[in-house]
């Protein structure tokens, strides 16, 4: 008596019984499962990654990745103008940081006092739907123009990129909680104070969070686009020098280490949003 | 009678405040720069930035291009490097979503690429392309993808698991019910991701634009910088603004017309 | 001539015009008078859309009759307050706050200081039933251990009233049944006045002392006034409550 191995492509919340028997090892079984798939794919863009620079169709534009390995290796060590790997890491942590704390301590208590009261709203909305569309980038001239090649005209950008996520999310996250919920506190007693404190932080929490995820992948492209364009130190910086000095490896390990920070960034927020928020529960993107 | 029409007028304070606040900014931000508060060579005053406005139409120095031009050239990037964005992100994402030899293929190196901002390609991009068109294209197609993979992905994945099954009671197989069910169930997250794509597209173009380019909006506020013509600067910005509204507007409207008959 | 006494809640003439979307007008209530004596359990009775969600607000004091007064003890309502309880269709409790903390929620507000609070939290959890799930937080429970947490955190405010606006309407049949054997213990053990608000007519007969129908359509109209007299605990397949249930049946159909 046969029976079929399903595990074809299942779906989220489709629930399928798998019932497998002792098949003999098989080719198609293989090409079903995930990790094998995973692997193949690995090995084929390592592989053609090697052939592409073996056969020089790129020139020199491209390095192995044993070389890029190397270069990190090397930067861990040794200094490019002055800083280590992790003295550049630091460097652009730090512009994050600083700009994301500042973006965020005027962003978010503006959004939430634009969704309580309509005065507000109808004098800031205005002039922030006018400076919404303008993409961070953008504004980099303008930042340098005003505060030169420094640290702050960085900040600046990141304080720009990020303020409008930031700003955009609270107010949408106060918006959209439910009505009744205020009621609640009303029948209990309490007054427009209480509705605020109690009910508004609280269920915007969850909002106010996603709108720093989101705020936090664009700040590292914000600090990226301002260290590509002068800088002495940064992730971007070492990106640039490989640039300059025409170093295709220098220039892939920096965007390595960029994308292993980015994405390191992203999970810490994630776990911390488990954490603080373990009532939300949302479909997540990928 | 149960239902009736009836006006309801918003308060006139909430319809002025708006418009007062606009008149407001735009008064301080001329008289910061009239009363030198702020010295020209840094900030041009709204004036200055509308003279400008009016010359760049029809003059072409001192970058180069009239102002038509630069936008010309800037959408044109733009579109191309989104719809080709489209052509590929959206086809990866759904077949990624429904077929797994797809997505154990495709995956690993997508999210390999997806941390990576997209301007951090720009010093790869001019090693193989040089500084030109191309180059641009392939930064803008890169930003593009990835709103498209991950949207049609989670839209194929969140088709209904009843719809699945009843297709498969019928005999369908894989081919028939991604062709059939998947993908139009899929559609209001495609055109979502249109929407989102085309954002991005458009921020990583000025952003592509400074670094390698000689004509264009974002190259337009780079020369500004240069020639330290504080309006030229502060026009780009505002057209490259005005500019990604509009495209945004237009998108938004084929979006409805072609989602008009589903809902969700 | 029997001797009238005190109403707990006296609603006069009440009628309630909607303005939906800013252009619609929706007449949810037409002249609707209701009188509740105390620790009476009143049950309102009609199918959906016939406005009775609208005037159990309206008593609870979240929307103002467009015509008719509502008075509590004699004084007229204007606003919501912690003298009427409220229970929600969607239980509408905190995500973010324990068990605990929603039902203590209502004395912290009016600033009872921490051990009364606590204790006054636990009893009312305790009469609901729920004892060993102080710690938990609202997505861990079920359907019916939530509406339990609802009106544990309505009653420890300690109101005049509660108002319970078709609590069970979104649970399954079995949990539904035992919410209301719950309800009617829980209403014997701590007696209130109570208007409950349902569309299920053997719930109404099984609670209720008094059943008010609205007619099925808007505006919502009284329909019918029923005296249910059977005595407690109630059993629904007793002869006398089926043939209430039959009356009230016969009834309503002819409105809709």
């Amino acid at each position: 008596m046969t029976t079929a191995a399903t595990g074809t492509s299942s779906i989220a919340n489709e629930i399928q019984l798998e019932v497998r028997d002792r098949k003999p090892f098989s080719l198609k079984a293989l090409l079903k499962n995930r990790w094998f798939l995973y692997t193949v794919s690995l090995t084929l863009f390592f592989g053609l990654w090697k052939y592409v620079d073996y056969t020089r169709v790129l020139g020199n534009g491209i390095a192995p990745p044993e070389k890029v390995v190397v270069a990190i290796w090397r930067l861990m060590t040794d200094t490019v103008a002055g800083k280590s790997l992790w003295g550049h890491t630091w460097a652009s942590l730090n512009r994050i940081l600083i700009g994301f704390a500042i973006a965020s301590a005027i962003a978010v208590p503006l959004g939430i006092l634009m969704a309580l009261n309509r005065y507000v709203n109808a004098v800031v909305k205005p002039i922030f739907d006018l400076i919404k569309p303008m993409p961070p980038f953008a504004w980099i001239s303008c930042a340098i123009l005003w505060f030169g090649i420094g640290e702050p005209s960085k900040i600046f950008i990141i304080i720009i990129g990020t303020f409008v996520p930031c700003l955009l999310n609270a107010y949408m996250g106060i918006r959209l909680i439910e009505p009744q919920l205020y009621d609640v506190i009303r029948m209990l007693g309490g007054n427009r104070r209480d509705e605020i404190l109690q009910v508004g932080f609280p269920a915007a929490f969850p909002a106010i969070f996603a709108g720093l995820q989101i705020s936090l992948s664009i700040a590292w492209t914000c600090v990226l686009s301002a260290e590509l364009v002068s800088a002495r130190s940064g992730l971007g910086f070492i990106i640039i020098q490989g640039m300059q000095l025409a170093r295709p490896d220098l220039v892939l390990a920096g965007m390595v280490v960029l994308a292993f920070w980015a994405w390191a960034t992203t999970l810490i927020v994630t776990y911390l949003e488990k954490y603080l928020c373990p009532w939300k529960r949302e479909t997540s993107l990928a | 009678m149960a239902y009736e029409q009836v006006k309801v007028e918003t308060p006139l304070i909430l319809r002025v405040l708006p418009v007062a606040s606009l008149l407001c900014f735009f008064a301080v931000w001329q008289g910061v720069v009239d009363f030198g508060i702020v010295p020209n060579s840094m900030l041009a005053s709204p004036t200055q930035v509308a003279a400008l406005f009016w010359e760049k139409l029809f003059v072409a120095e001192p970058d180069g291009a009239t102002l038509l031009v630069h936008a010309y050239i800037s959408i044109i990037e733009a579109l191309t490097g989104f719809l080709l964005a489209l052509a590929v992100g959206i086809p990866l994402g759904l077949l990624m979503g429904w077929f797994v030899l797809a997505e154990g293929l495709a995956r690993p190196i997508f999210e390999m690429i997806r941390p990576i901002p997209p301007v951090a390609w720009i010093p790869l991009t001019i090693f193989w392309y040089g500084i030109g068109i191309p180059g641009k294209v392939f930064i803008i197609w890169l930003s593009g993808i990835v709103p498209c993979v991950i949207n049609s992905y989670v839209g194929v994945r969140m088709t209904s698991p009843t719809l699945i099954q009843m297709a498969r009671t019928y005999g369908a197989t894989d081919w028939d019910i991604f062709k059939k069910i998947c993908i139009p169930s899929a559609l209001p997250m495609v055109f979502g991701a249109m929407t989102i794509a085309q954002a991005y597209c458009w921020t990583t173009l000025v952003g592509a634009e400074y670094l390698a380019a000689d004509q264009g909006l974002g190259y337009l506020i780079t020369m500004g910088r240069r020639l330290a013509l504080p309006p030229m600067v502060l026009l780009g910005m505002i057209c490259v603004g005005l500019t990604g509204v509009a495209i945004g507007v237009v998108i938004e409207r084929i979006e409805k017309k072609l989602l008009a008959g589903i809902r969700r | 001539m029997e001797t009238k006494t005190q109403s707990k809640i006296e609603c006069r003439n009440i009628s309630k015009v909607f303005i939906q979307k800013g252009t619609q007008r929706v007449h949810v209530l037409e002249d609707v008078s209701v009188d509740v004596k105390p620790n009476e359990f009143v049950v309102i009775l009609g199918p959906g859309q016939s406005g009775k969600s609208t005037l159990l607000r309206i008593i609870a004091g979240l929307e103002t009759p467009t015509t008719g007064t509502v008075t509590l003890d004699g004084k007229e309502v204007t606003g919501p307050g912690p003298d009427r309880g409220l229970v929600f269709q969607s239980y509408m409790l905190f995500p973010w706050k324990t068990v605990l903390g929603n039902v203590e929620l209502g004395p912290s507000l009016r600033g009872l200081p921490k051990k009364e609070r606590r204790e006054t939290a636990q009893h009312y959890i305790n009469l609901v039933g729920l004892q060993k799930f102080e710690k938990h937080y609202p997505h861990q429970l079920s359907g019916g251990m939530k509406q339990r947490v609802g009106i544990a955190r309505a009653y420890a405010n300690n109101p005049e009233v509660m108002l319970l606006d078709e609590p069970f309407g979104q649970l399954d049949a079995q949990t539904r049944y035992f919410m209301e054997k719950e309800t009617a213990r829980i209403w014997e053990t701590e007696r209130r006045t109570v208007l409950f608000v349902t569309n299920n007519i053997e719930e109404a007969v099984y609670l209720g002392d008094r059943i008010i129908s609205l007619q099925g359509k808007l505006p919502g109209r009284m329909h019918a006034s029923y005296e249910v007299n059977l005595p407690r605990p109630r059993e629904q397949t007793e002869m006398k409550f089926l043939q209430l249930r039959q009356q009230i049946t016969d009834a309503s159909e002819l409105v809709l």
